[in-house]
């Protein structure tokens, strides 16, 4: 559908339209195509760099290596192993963090006093690097399970609190006095007004969090651990194996591919008041 | 209508509010007393800054005033929390409850068995035509769906008052005209008083039976007008003989000048 010709009823102005030379990719299928394609000249191009010696083999590793890597780790069932653990301690970390910050957060809605006595503390342990308090906590929760979830729920658990009160310092206030007015209490306007408006806030941190659980687990593997997907990259960097460190890598950002497209479903079947609009958005 | 006079279902007596800010205290109100009969519709009406909303906050028993009485069927009260319906310029519906919902907060704080209420709920979206929006969520309908919905909403609780503050006037004309009929109607019908907070004198003359002006700073009562207007329409109260007369009288209280004069 290269042009349209004639019966042109639209009244839209065609005088500031470039004219169309190239097919319309701006819908799925198009957009769909172009990613494809960017993909497999990537993949493309770094192959053949390998091959034709313009990039060193053994720093930069090549895509058909580690493909063989990732065969051979999944024939071996390594591959399920580590990606099955890194994968349930991300989301353990991820779903008490977010759920304790979440509730922290919202909490705080009930006393604005507590609130302000306690937001410097807040602030100074968000000003710390969380990662940095790793090799404590291996010390506290041993080289297991227990400490990359603790790692893990540090990291999101403050980016959830931070979120959640924030969010209900500004619920509506309007809204509330409705309510009041209507004869609620202050349970009544925490749980129909200050949850509801708060909502939306506490999914969007779903999706760095998601990343933080992963990037706990992640770290915690590396200084201390037998099995995952940072104890599988971390090994083979020390040997030198380069081709399985982008294995894992990518393993890495398939799993939180799926995780965010995951939070994406969530969002919608929570929040269905946010889809239900039909207007239409504006083309500059 | 032959008008036997209402006894009255409140009274305001000497009420006075400052608020303290970084310059000091300014004093907003001081010392307004007036009544409300029973079935009454009362505009209170001044100029911008005049604690035409502090009133209506009282009123709601969002606020307490700093001194002064409010006396509910003869009976000093802190305030009206629970039997007034509230219906602001913004329409104040939960984004994210639909309009059935949005509808039964009401019932729902009340305590009312969730049958019971639904049924009701439903028989007044049919009455003022949402029948089939029952479902929809407030950002799918126009303003003035949206403002029928708040309506229906105080009107389900069975409020003894209702507190309105310029509830129309972010809508345009006809629309306006519009939801000004439906409120005279259900107030008609069912025998509430109300309590309209607005600068739109027009829209004060034509839906009310009083007219309370305030004015000074702080301010107090300037006047207290009784509209002698018999028809029961927005559009039929507009084209009252006695219609201009109010207005420009009310105009006039005001400091407004209706006509353009050489300086």
């Amino acid at each position: 559908m290269t042009q349209s010709v004639s019966v042109s009823k639209s009244t839209v102005p065609d005088a500031r339209r470039s004219p169309r030379v190239l097919p319309n990719l701006d819908t799925g299928w198009g957009r769909t195509i172009l990613q494809f394609f960017a993909v497999v000249a990537f993949f493309g191009i770094w192959e053949g760099a390998a091959r034709m010696g313009w990039v060193s083999n053994f720093l930069v590793g090549s895509p058909a290596k580690i493909y063989d890597a990732l065969v051979q780790s999944a024939v071996s069932g390594q591959l399920f192993v580590d990606t099955g653990y890194t994968l349930f301690e991300a989301i353990l970390g991820f779903v008490f963090g977010t759920a304790v910050g979440s509730f922290c957060g919202l909490a705080l809605w009930y006393s604005p006093f507590v609130a302000r006595l306690i937001e410097p503390f807040i602030v100074a342990i968000n000003s710390v690097p969380k990662i940095a308090f790793a090799p404590i906590v291996i010390l506290w929760f041993g080289t297991g399970l227990v400490s990359k979830v603790a790692l893990a729920i540090s990291l999101t658990a403050i980016v959830a609190l931070i979120a959640a009160y924030e969010a209900a310092k500004e619920a509506d206030s309007d809204l509330q006095a409705l309510l009041v007015t209507l004869g609620a209490d202050k349970n009544d306007v925490f749980m129909k007004i200050v949850i509801p408006s708060t909502l939306p806030y506490i999914i969007s941190t779903f999706r760095i969090n998601v990343g933080f659980g992963l990037v706990g687990a992640v770290v915690g593997e590396f200084i201390s651990s037998e099995k995952g997907l940072g104890h599988m990259i971390f090994t083979a960097s020390s040997l030198y194996d380069l081709n399985t460190v982008w294995a894992g890598l990518f393993v890495l950002m398939a799993i939180g591919f799926v995780l965010y497209f995951l939070i994406d479903l969530v969002e919608r079947s929570l929040l269905p008041w946010r889809q239900a609009s039909n207007a239409s958005t504006l083309r500059v | 209508m032959p008008t036997h006079p209402m006894p009255t279902q409140l009274a305001l007596r000497n009420i006075r509010k400052s608020f303290s800010n970084k310059q000091g205290a300014v004093d907003v109100l001081g010392g307004l007393s007036f009544d409300i009969k029973e079935r009454d519709f009362v505009s209170i009406i001044g100029p911008s800054g005049c604690g035409k909303t502090t009133v209506f906050n009282i009123v709601a028993g969002l606020l307490q005033p700093d001194s002064g009485e409010i006396i509910y069927r003869g009976q000093a009260v802190d305030g009206l929390r629970g039997k007034v319906g509230y219906m602001m310029q913004r329409d104040l519906l939960l984004p994210w409850r639909t309009v059935l919902q949005n509808v039964l907060i009401g019932p729902e704080l009340a305590k009312m068995p969730p049958a019971q209420a639904r049924e009701m709920a439903m028989e007044y979206l049919n009455t003022y035509g949402l029948a089939g929006f029952e479902n929809a969520y407030p950002r799918m309908l126009s303003g003035g769906m949206r403002q029928r919905v708040a309506l229906i909403r105080t009107l389900i609780n069975d409020p003894d008052i209702i507190l309105l503050d310029e509830p129309f006037s972010a809508l345009d004309y006809q629309t306006r005209l519009y939801l000004e009929g439906v409120l005279m109607e259900a107030v008609e019908t069912f025998h509430k008083t109300v309590v309209l907070v607005t600068h739109d004198i027009d829209e004060a003359v034509a839906l009310s039976k009083r007219v309370v002006v305030l004015g000074g700073r702080p301010s107090q009562v300037k006047k207290i007008y009784d509209i002698e207007i018999e028809a029961r329409t927005p559009i039929g109260a507009r084209s009252d003989p006695n219609f201009s007369g109010y207005f420009h009288a009310l105009c006039g209280e005001l400091d407004i000048q209706t006509e353009v004069r050489a300086a």
